[in-house]
C-alpha cells in the first residue's frame, strides 16, 4: 500500500558529515597551497577543526530537524529493516561503528606516550626602559649620508643577518632550516614594520638571551651582537635591514 | 496527545545533538602536532615572458643588480663582494665561464634561459636565494645585465640546449646497470664508494690542496644543484660543470648510460626524514652493542639540520655538517643513541679532532619554559655529553695496553680525557681556569652501571655541564657515566652513545623519565674544517620521548566507553522503537 517505507535521510546526514571532515582535513591543506602559492600543504589547524565539525553537525541537525516529517524521517532509520537489506546492513554498520569509534577515542586520548610539544604563539616583549628613548643617530644627517650609511648597512646585513635571514631578509637564509623558530621574515608587514627603530636596536643588542622573562616560545636563536658589533654599525644594519626588506620602521608619535 | 509528542521528539532531538557533539570534539581534538619548519625549494624548469635584450633592458638590469647582487657577486660581476668571505660554495664569478648548471655542453655558454632559472629556483644549501621578489621582466634585465660581464656572450649566439629526449623510464634493471657504471665511469673516485663524497679525488683536492672543488654529496637530495629529479641528474651528466672536475659525459657514456646512472644516482639519494619528536623505543631483550649491531636497523631514525654556529665568538659561517640523524633505544638501567652523520674525513689530531655532543637541560624542564638552546643560561643549566674522535682513539688504545679499566678510571683522574686537554678543547672560548670540576656532586657508592659489564669496549665521553657558554665545567671524573664508541666507514660516522637512565647525581646529570618530552640538542665538529670550541654546527632543542608501556587501564577505559555507547545506543533505538515517530499527515 505505502510504497515510501524507508528514508534514508539519517545516512545522508551522517555522509555530508564525513564529506566535510574529508574536506576539511585532506582537500583543503591542498586547496590553499595552491591558492596561497605556498610550496607546501596548509594543515588545518585542529581548534578551527574542531569548530568547522561542530558546525557541520549543528548543520546537518538542524536541517533534519527542520519539519516534523524531516525529523520522523530521520529517527526512522532505527525502525526495523524488515525486508530492505541496504537498510538492515547500514543499521549494523552503524551499531557497529559508534560505540568502536568511542572506543577509539578514549585509547587514543589516554594511551601515553605520543604526547606532542606545545607550540607557544611568539609574544612580543615589551621595549625595555633603556631603549625606550633611543634615537637613531643617523635619523637627522642630510640625504646623501643616509644614502651612504644605508649602503654600508646594507652590505653590514648581508654579512652578518643573511645566514639566517637571507639575501631578501624573507627570513630564508641558508641556516633558517635549522632553527625550529624560524628566523623572522622582515619583508612580512607585520614584523620589522609594527616597531620603531630603538626595538630592532635592542633585539640585535641582546638577541634571544635578552629576551624577558615569559616572553614565549624561548626558542629564540637570535644572537645577541653586543660583542661584536658597534653602536654605529647596529643603527646602520637597521636602515639597511629595513632598506632591504622595503618596509619602513613605525614612528614614534609626536609628544606635544 | 500532540504536545506530548512533541516534548519527546525535542528530547530524543536534545540527547541526539550531545551525543554527536560530544564524539564531533573527541575526533578534532585529535590532532595538533608541533610541525618542523623546513623549507627546501626546488629546481623548476619554467621559464616566462622573455622579453627582448636591449640597451633599456641592460640598463634597467644593472640597476636591480646593483641593489640586490653586488653584495655577494661584486660590483664587477667578479664573484668578490662584500659577502663573499662568508660564502662556502663561493658567489658566481660572471666575468669567467664558469657556469655550472647550463642545458649546454661542456665548456659552452649557458643560455639565457638557464640564467633565469637558476636566478628564480636558487641554490638550495647556498646563499642564492630564488628571486621571486624580482618581476619577471625584472629577472630578464639582470640576465640581460650579468652577460655584460663576459664579452664572449657577444660573440657566440644563442647557445644550443643538449636534448633530453628519449627517457628511459626507471626500473630495478636500470638502476643495477648504472650501479655498475658509477664504478666503471670512475665516480667512486670523487663521489665516493656510498656516494657520500669521500672519494680520494675530492679528499685530496678540497682537503689537501685546499682548492674550492667539492663532489656532491649524493645521498642528500635536497641539497643536489640544478633539481633532483632523474631528468635532472641526466643533464649534469651530459654537460658537466663548466670549471670543475665534474666534466661531460655525453662522450664517454652513451645517451642510454646516462640514463642509467642518473637512475642510480636518484636512488641512492634520501629526502631529509625530519621531526620534532624522537621516539626511543623500549628493549625487552638485548640492547644494540655497537653502532654497527644490526638491531639499529629495526628503527627508523630522524634526520635533523644544522647550521654553523652563529650565536657567539667565535661564528662559525661555512660549517662543513649540514645534518645528523638520530635514533634511540631504552632498557631499564640504559638509554642509547646511535647519532650519524656524513664527513668526508676520518683525519684526526689532538687540536682538531672530529667530534659529537648532545645536550639535555639538567632538568627535565616541567613547563615549556626550557633552558637557552646555546649551552643553557644562566638560570638553567644544560648536561652536554661530548664524544670525541682522537679521545677515544687515546682512551682505547691505553685500554688495551690494560693501563685503564672501567674501575681504574673512577680513581685516576681519567687521565686521558680531563687533566691536559682542557684548554685547547671543545669550549674554546673558556679559560682554561674557569673550568673547575663540579664540586657540589654528592659521595657515590656504587654506581648503578658498574654493577653490569655491559659496554665494556666502549670509552668514556666527557660530560659537563653548562650555564651558558662562559660558565662550563667538566664533571668530575668518577660522575663520567656516558659510553661511546664511534666508527668510520665511507664518509660516514656512526657513534653509538649511552648512559644511566638515573643516575646518584640528580644536581649534575639528567634523570631519564619514560612519557616526558624532554628537550635534546646536537652539536657537530668536523676536525678537517678546522672546527673546535665554539667553531661547530649546531641544532636548535628537539625532543626525546622515551616510549610509555600501555597500561592495562587504558584497555579497561576503552571497554568502559564501547559498553556505555552501546547501551546508549541500544536504549536510543529501543526508544525510537517503542514510540514510533509519527507525523500528522495533515
Amino acid at each position: 500500500m505505502r510504497k515510501k517505507k524507508h528514508s534514508y535521510s539519517m545516512i545522508w546526514a551522517i555522509f555530508s558529515i564525513l564529506i566535510v571532515f574529508g574536506i576539511i582535513k585532506y582537500a583543503s591543506p591542498y586547496a590553499f597551497m595552491i591558492l596561497l602559492g605556498k610550496d607546501h600543504t596548509m594543515p588545518t589547524p585542529s581548534t578551527l577543526m574542531l569548530w568547522y565539525m561542530i558546525l557541520g553537525v549543528l548543520g546537518a541537525l538542524v536541517y533534519v530537524s527542520t519539519s516534523d516529517l524531516k525529523w520522523a524521517n530521520f529517527l526512522s532509520f532505527m525502525l526495523p529493516g524488515e525486508d530492505d537489506r541496504t537498510k538492515k546492513l547500514l543499521q549494523k554498520i552503524i551499531v557497529l561503528a559508534l560505540p568502536l569509534l568511542l572506543g577509539w577515542f578514549v585509547y587514543s586520548g589516554t594511551v601515553p606516550g605520543t604526547a606532542s610539544p606545545v607550540e607557544l604563539r611568539i609574544q612580543h616583549p615589551t621595549l625595555l626602559q633603556k631603549y625606550e628613548n633611543m634615537e637613531n643617530p643617523f635619523a637627522h644627517v642630510s640625504e646623501e649620508l643616509k644614502e651612504k650609511y644605508t649602503e654600508e648597512g646594507k652590505h653590514l646585513y648581508q654579512q652578518n643577518c643573511r645566514p639566517c635571514h637571507g639575501s631578501k631578509a624573507d627570513g630564508n637564509g641558508p641556516f633558517a632550516n635549522s632553527f625550529r623558530l624560524r628566523p623572522i621574515n622582515f619583508t612580512d608587514p607585520g614584523t620589522i614594520g609594527t616597531v620603531v627603530e630603538s626595538f630592532v636596536f635592542w633585539r640585535i643588542m641582546e638577541g634571544g638571551p635578552g629576551l624577558p622573562d615569559g616572553s614565549t616560545p624561548w626558542d629564540s636563536a637570535m644572537p645577541s651582537w653586543e660583542d661584536t658589533l658597534t653602536d654605529e654599525q647596529v643603527w646602520k644594519i637597521i636602515m639597511g635591514e629595513y632598506a632591504t626588506a622595503g618596509v619602513v620602521p613605525r614612528q614614534r608619535e609626536e609628544a606635544e | 496527545m500532540d504536545m506530548k509528542k512533541d516534548k519527546k521528539i525535542s528530547f530524543f532531538q536534545i540527547t541526539w545533538c550531545l551525543c554527536v557533539l560530544v564524539v564531533t570534539c573527541a575526533i578534532c581534538t585529535q590532532s595538533g602536532y608541533a610541525q618542523t619548519s623546513q623549507i627546501f625549494r626546488n629546481y623548476s624548469s619554467v621559464v616566462p615572458g622573455k622579453i627582448p635584450e636591449n640597451q633599456d633592458a641592460i640598463s634597467a638590469g644593472k640597476k636591480i643588480y646593483e641593489k640586490h647582487c653586488y653584495y655577494c657577486h661584486g660590483i664587477k660581476g667578479d664573484g668578490n663582494g662584500s659577502d663573499a668571505l662568508r660564502l662556502n660554495p663561493k658567489p658566481r664569478n660572471f666575468t669567467r665561464n664558469e657556469y655550472k648548471i647550463r642545458s649546454t655542453l661542456l665548456g659552452e655558454l649557458p643560455t639565457d634561459e638557464d640564467l633565469f632559472r637558476i636566478i628564480s629556483s636558487g641554490i638550495e644549501g647556498t646563499a642564492m636565494p630564488f628571486w621571486n621578489s624580482l618581476t619577471i621582466n625584472e629577472r630578464w634585465q639582470v640576465v640581460y645585465y650579468i652577460k655584460t660581464f663576459n664579452k664572449e656572450f657577444e660573440n657566440s649566439k644563442n647557445p644550443e640546449s643538449s636534448s633530453v629526449a628519449n627517457v628511459i623510464p626507471e626500473s630495478p634493471e636500470s638502476i643495477k646497470i648504472g650501479s655498475e657504471l658509477f664504478k666503471d665511469a670512475k665516480c667512486v673516485n670523487c663521489h665516493g664508494e656510498d656516494g657520500r663524497a669521500d672519494g680520494k679525488i675530492t679528499t685530496t683536492l678540497e682537503g689537501v690542496w685546499d682548492l674550492p672543488y667539492r663532489a656532491r654529496n649524493l645521498t642528500k637530495s635536497w641539497l643536489f644543484k640544478g633539481g633532483h629529479t632523474s631528468s635532472d641528474i641526466h643533464r649534469t651528466l651530459t654537460t658537466g660543470f663548466n670549471e670543475s672536475p665534474m666534466g661531460s659525459y655525453a662522450e664517454y657514456l652513451s645517451h642510454e648510460d646516462r640514463w642509467h646512472l642518473a637512475h642510480y644516482v636518484k636512488s641512492i639519494s634520501k629526502t631529509m626524514d625530519t621531526d620534532v619528536v624522537l621516539l626511543s623505543y623500549i628493549v625487552e631483550t638485548d640492547l644494540p652493542t655497537g653502532p654497527d649491531d644490526p638491531i639499529w636497523e629495526s628503527i627508523s631514525s630522524i634526520e635533523i639540520p644544522l647550521a654553523g654556529q652563529i650565536i657567539a665568538k667565535p661564528r662559525l659561517w661555512m660549517p662543513s655538517v649540514n645534518s645528523i640523524q638520530v635514533k634511540s633505544f631504552f632498557s631499564d638501567n640504559y638509554i642509547v643513541f646511535l647519532l650519524e652523520w656524513d664527513d668526508k674525513t676520518n683525519e684526526q689530531n689532538e687540536t682538531y679532532s672530529d667530534a659529537v655532543a648532545i645536550q639535555f637541560p639538567t632538568v627535565i624542564p616541567e613547563s615549556s619554559e626550557k633552558p637557552y638552546f646555546a649551552m643553557g643560561g644562566s638560570g638553567k643549566g644544560v648536561t652536554i655529553w661530548q664524544w670525541r674522535a682522537y679521545d677515544e682513539v687515546q682512551e682505547l688504545a691505553k685500554k688495551e695496553l690494560g693501563q685503564v679499566d672501567d674501575s681504574v678510571t673512577a680513581t685516576d683522574g681519567g687521565s686521558s680525557v680531563d687533566s691536559d686537554e682542557e684548554s685547547s678543547d671543545d669550549e674554546g672560548e673558556v679559560a682554561p681556569d674557569k673550568i673547575e670540576e663540579a664540586s657540589e656532586s654528592e659521595q657515590t657508592e656504587g654506581v648503578v652501571e658498574e654493577a653490569r659489564p655491559l659496554f665494556t669496549n666502549f670509552a668514556k665521553m666527557r660530560e659537563m655541564n653548562a650555564k651558558g657558554f662562559k660558565n662550563v665545567s667538566v664533571q668530575p671524573s668518577k660522575s663520567q657515566l656516558t659510553k661511546s664508541l664511534g666508527v668510520w666507514k665511507n664518509g660516514k660516522w656512526k657513534v653509538m652513545v649511552t648512559s644511566p637512565i638515573v643516575t646518584n647525581e640528580k644536581k649534575l646529570d639528567i634523570q631519564f623519565e619514560d612519557g616526558k618530552l624532554i628537550p635534546y640538542a646536537l652539536a657537530v665538529w668536523d676536525g678537517s674544517n678546522q672546527e673546535i670550541g665554539g667553531l661547530k654546527s649546531i641544532s636548535s632543542w628537539y625532543y626525546l620521548n622515551l616510549e610509555k608501556v600501555i597500561p592495562n587501564s587504558v584497555y579497561f577505559y576503552v571497554i568502559i566507553a564501547i559498553i556505555i555507547g552501546t547501551s546508549i545506543q541500544f536504549w536510543v533505538i529501543g526508544r525510537v522503537r517503542r514510540f514510533p515517530p509519527k507525523v500528522n499527515e495533515e
